[in-house]
């Protein structure tokens, strides 16, 4: 993450950008330009200014209403200022919760994946210029946490899949335990112990092994925890089942679930959340090898239910089912899974929703809400009773998926509800917003980290109170 | 459609007799006397087969009764909680009988169990299950087909059951011409021959017009006329307006109507964007929207809802025909807007954009919702069950939901918005007729809301995007396999609940 110092006055020979909201008085320096370029402060506007000192770049606010619509302009701004390693960003005047913002969004505008083409150019310092520094300071603390664990899911996801096997996820998850929070990462024998042959089997095509990872953080309420669950291949080749060629190089991301719950958890430790929460991850590598699991395998879960294998492809629910089952064990409040799992929801809901699913009103809507504050807006979708019917199997208690390559956004949600348990339970398909478009204005086109803020902003509203 | 009839119970002499039996009941009324007539016959024969009157449950009894001068079978369904029987769980139970009793020419239902109107929807169940498309059957043997002309159904409110069988027999009319419309082949079913069957109507005292292709150039409706351009086959667009809120009087007296619009493409080939071979023929029901549409105007006039509604449809065949349309030609709507045409195959949204617009410029509708077997991508999002419905106005949205979860006809809320809007941003013209295979059912309805015209406030406008429901590939309790008639109930409840006098 970029540097972040608060100071009252900006440098000398630094460029400075000034958010306009529109209708506001400008600048007397900027007026005659201003009024030549039509900028009104309108949002999308931008003009750059060169009165012979430094740059000014006045940022078009429109009329910002929520923290959101701040980090919006956080963003602009540093898209903006293109090349600049250091940046004023002028929040003078603005209450500290929109100053947080206006850095937060430029914190994620910032992002660069970089560690395979060093040196990485682009911000490196930015100066957010405020009236008190020290009342912004509390409100940076708490929004940079969320940015953190958002860029911590964007930076797993990003990596290549040669650079982030099972084993170096794995590793790179217990290096979180510096936040404090405590990392088990099972292996094979453990996860033959616990009967998890889902996971062992979609795992079993690959010379990289599976893995479950499980994060905690303890918190202080003496409550059960609230569980998420994440989807991470690795690589998914497809199996057996092998995709297309074209467009496989996109499958790196197919761990953007697990890497979601992994930021979420580092935000919570980041900020000293008082809620207890646990992730369980599910790693591995889908592979065609020589061990791969085959079309019409039949397995045994952890939860005891065997599953027939139609498509190998459809591996993501199948990693999911022995996570959810595990995450049982720590009888949460409430189990949110996350995972890339089906082209169908592109199809359905596009780039710019996740689709919801889940078996209880309350907590969907408590996510909804927390997807819109933090710009990860999601969409209720169904669970049919048909959708169900249609996995019935002769030969085991259920399919994986229907017959035909044709993933299906409510058939896995329907295969995954079977797996849920009793607490209430919601599951995001964020196939479609890995990389969303509409991203682009607070982070560039590579992964959006979707998911990561969400579940954390969940956490903040709706967990830490003392009493359930 | 069967003739129904109500009556005083009394056993039948002949034919099968059903009993709607709920969960744990004792037999009453003509169940009991049945059993007692067969020496308890009956009953032991449901304790046999375990039949307990859950929902689902049925058990057929062959010849009960020792004596000749009984009933030929006896079939006992279950209606589930005796205490949580909706309407809906009447229909279903009804259903469910049919295919038990059509061998037999006449049926009794012995409904002294039920309210009057359960046991007129358990006769509605019965009817609507009963549909059957088999005009272009020459050859099927007499054995094969079903047998079943009347049904009586057996209660002591029979007057009550008789008049709350009215309007319901009224609906089924209107839903058995949306089945045959959405069955006919469609070398018989062009756009000329189905405006010519919206004519029928007139006998219920809807008012039809229709439009050929001069009117409709007159009336610049020149997306619509693009797509018909590659067929021999003529467009028309018919315009059904039933005044049954003014009395169908005078004009001066009617409010401002109700608005249902439908697509009504007789078949889709796609046209220059041809659709690949497999699976092609189902592309006869592509007209479904407009079959919905013209069938529900049929069940409002045939029951005298005191509403002023107005039906419109827009019947094109898209053929890929010398004339037909290419990729990339940019068409000019009756709104002003020009479209540019990306994919001749999404041609639903060209024909609704100008009878939207039109719809909006004559009636000034209160409300409007569109039905269309818009896009492949509803069903990949959504599946069988639920259609996809997109609003610009949370009351519709609530009131259609709610309409369908009542009639079995349930609809699952699809979102819009500017990020999707912007999906069909076009270089050359006001806008591109497809978004891209990401969100394309959603792209389509941001599409269709560009024709919705009027603004601050916008009229309350709903899509349904049908794909998913017109069409049954496998027999559902009130629905046979084959056309649904998806959308003739829902919409018939949402006027009977909110926009009647």
């Amino acid at each position: 993450m970029l540097k972040l110092r608060l100071r009252r006055t900006a440098r000398a020979n630094v460029p400075r950008a000034l958010p306009v909201v529109e209708g506001d008085t400008l600048p007397p320096d900027a007026v005659a330009a201003a009024a030549a370029a039509r900028f009104t402060g309108a949002a999308e506007q931008s003009l750059e200014l060169r009165p012979d000192g430094p740059r000014l770049l006045l940022i078009g606010a429109g009329q910002p209403a929520t923290p959101l619509d701040w980090e919006r302009v956080g963003g602009r701004a540093v898209a903006v200022a293109g090349d600049a390693e250091r940046l004023a960003l002028d929040a003078r005047g603005l209450p500290p919760v929109s100053a947080a913002a206006l850095a937060a969004g430029a914190a994620l505008r910032a992002w660069r994946f970089g560690r395979k083409r060093e040196p990485v150019k682009g911000l490196a310092t930015l100066d957010l210029i405020v009236d008190q520094p020290k009342s912004v300071a509390p409100f940076w603390s708490r929004a940079s946490a969320a940015v953190r664990g958002a860029l911590l899911a964007r930076e797993l996801t990003a990596e290549p899949a040669n650079h982030l096997t099972t084993r170096d996820f794995a590793r790179r998850l217990e290096a979180l335990a510096e936040h404090g929070i405590a990392v088990d990462i099972l292996g094979r024998k453990r996860l033959a112990r616990h009967g998890l042959g889902a996971l062992l089997a979609v795992g079993g095509g690959s010379a990289n092994p599976p893995r479950l990872a499980v994060l905690r953080w303890r918190g202080t309420h003496a409550l059960p925890p609230v569980a998420f669950v994440g989807k991470g291949l690795c690589f998914d080749t497809g199996g057996i089942s092998i995709k297309g060629a074209a467009g496989m190089e996109a499958m790196r991301a197919d761990m953007a679930g697990a890497a979601a719950c992994a930021g979420a958890m580092l935000a919570l430790a980041l900020r000293r959340s008082p809620a207890p929460a646990v992730a369980v991850l599910a790693l591995a590598e889908n592979s065609t090898g020589e061990a791969s699991y085959r079309p019409g395998d039949v397995l045994r879960t952890g939860s005891g239910k065997t599953v027939e294998v139609v498509d190998t492809d459809a591996e993501g629910r199948l990693v999911l089912a022995d996570a959810l089952h595990y995450a049982q064990r720590f009888k949460p409040r409430a189990i949110i899974d996350l995972a890339t799992l089906t082209g169908a929801i592109v199809t359905a809901l596009g780039h710019h929703r996740a689709g919801l699913f889940g078996n209880d009103a309350a907590l969907q809507a408590k996510l909804a809400a927390a997807g819109e504050a933090v710009g990860e807006p999601l969409w209720p979708m169904p669970i049919g009773a048909r959708h169900r019917e249609d996995l019935k199997s002769d030969i085991a208690d259920l399919k994986q998926c229907l017959h035909g390559r044709q993933p299906d956004a409510c058939h896995a949600a329907a295969f995954l509800r079977e797996f849920a348990g009793e607490a209430p339970w919601a599951h995001l398909d964020i196939a479609g917003v890995g990389q969303r478009g509409e991203a682009a204005l607070r982070g560039p086109g590579m992964p959006s980290g979707f998911g990561a803020r969400l579940l954390d902003a969940l956490v903040e509203r709706e967990f830490e109170d003392p009493e359930p | 459609m069967l003739d129904i009839a109500f009556v005083k119970p009394a056993l039948p002499r002949h034919g099968a007799l059903v009993l709607p039996v709920a969960e744990d009941a004792a037999l009453a009324g003509l169940a009991q006397a049945i059993d007692t007539a067969t020496g308890g016959a009956v009953a032991r024969a449901l304790a046999a087969a375990g039949f307990k009157g859950r929902k689902g449950q049925s058990c057929t009894i062959w010849a009960p009764s020792a004596e000749a001068g009984g009933p030929s079978k006896v079939v006992a369904v279950g209606l589930g909680k005796a205490g949580e029987l909706t309407a809906e769980g009447a229909e279903a139970a009804g259903g469910a009988a049919l295919p038990l009793v059509q061998g037999e020419r006449e049926a009794v239902v012995a409904a002294e169990g039920l309210a009057a109107p359960l046991a007129a929807s358990f006769a509605l169940g019965l009817a609507l299950r009963s549909y059957r498309f088999d005009r272009y059957r020459t050859t099927e043997k007499e054995d094969d087909k079903p047998k079943l002309e009347r049904v009586e159904i057996a209660t002591d409110a029979a007057p009550a059951a008789k008049s709350a069988w009215a309007p319901m027999r009224a609906i089924a009319d209107g839903v058995f011409l949306s089945r045959d419309l959405v069955s006919e082949p469609p070398n018989v079913l062009h756009p000329v021959e189905m405006a010519e069957r919206c004519k029928a109507l007139e006998k219920l005292g809807v008012t039809v017009e229709i439009f050929g292709p001069k009117e409709m150039k007159k009336l610049g409706f020149g997306a619509l006329l693009g797509v018909a351009q590659g067929s021999a086959q003529e467009p028309r667009m018919v315009v059904m307006q039933w005044n049954g809120a003014s009395g169908g009087k005078s004009k001066k007296a009617a409010g401002k109507p109700v608005a249902f619009l439908g697509k009504g493409v007789t078949f889709d080939t796609g046209g220059i964007s041809i659709k690949p071979a497999a699976g092609m023929e189902d592309m006869k029901w592509d007209m479904a929207g407009a079959g919905t549409v013209i069938g529900l105007m049929a069940a409002l006039a045939g029951r005298k809802a005191k509403v002023d509604a107005v039906g419109l449809v827009g019947l094109v065949e898209n053929m890929p025909g010398a004339n037909a349309q290419r990729p990339g030609d940019v068409v000019t709507t009756a709104s002003g807007q020009t479209v540019e045409v990306i994919n001749t195959d999404a041609e639903g949204r060209l024909v609704l954009a100008d009878v939207m617009h039109y719809c909006q410029e004559r009636f000034a509708p209160r409300f409007m919702v569109d039905l269309a077997t818009l896009t492949g991508a509803i069903i990949i999002a959504l599946g069988h069950e639920h259609a996809g419905m997109f609003a610009n106005d949370d009351e519709l949205a609530h009131r259609l939901a709610a309409a369908g979860k009542q009639v079995g006809e349930a609809v699952w809320r699809m979102p819009l918005g500017d990020a999707y809007d912007k999906q069909i941003k076009s270089d050359i013209a006001d806008m591109k007729n497809v978004g891209g295979r990401p969100g394309g059912s959603i792209t389509a309805a941001q599409f269709l809301q560009r024709f919705v015209v009027k603004k601050d406030p916008p009229t309350p406008w709903a899509h349904l995007d049908i794909a998913g429901t017109a069409w049954s590939s496998k027999d559902l309790p009130t629905v046979p396999k084959g056309a649904t008639a998806f959308g003739v109930r829902l919409l018939d409840r949402l006027v009977a609940d909110h926009y009647e006098e």
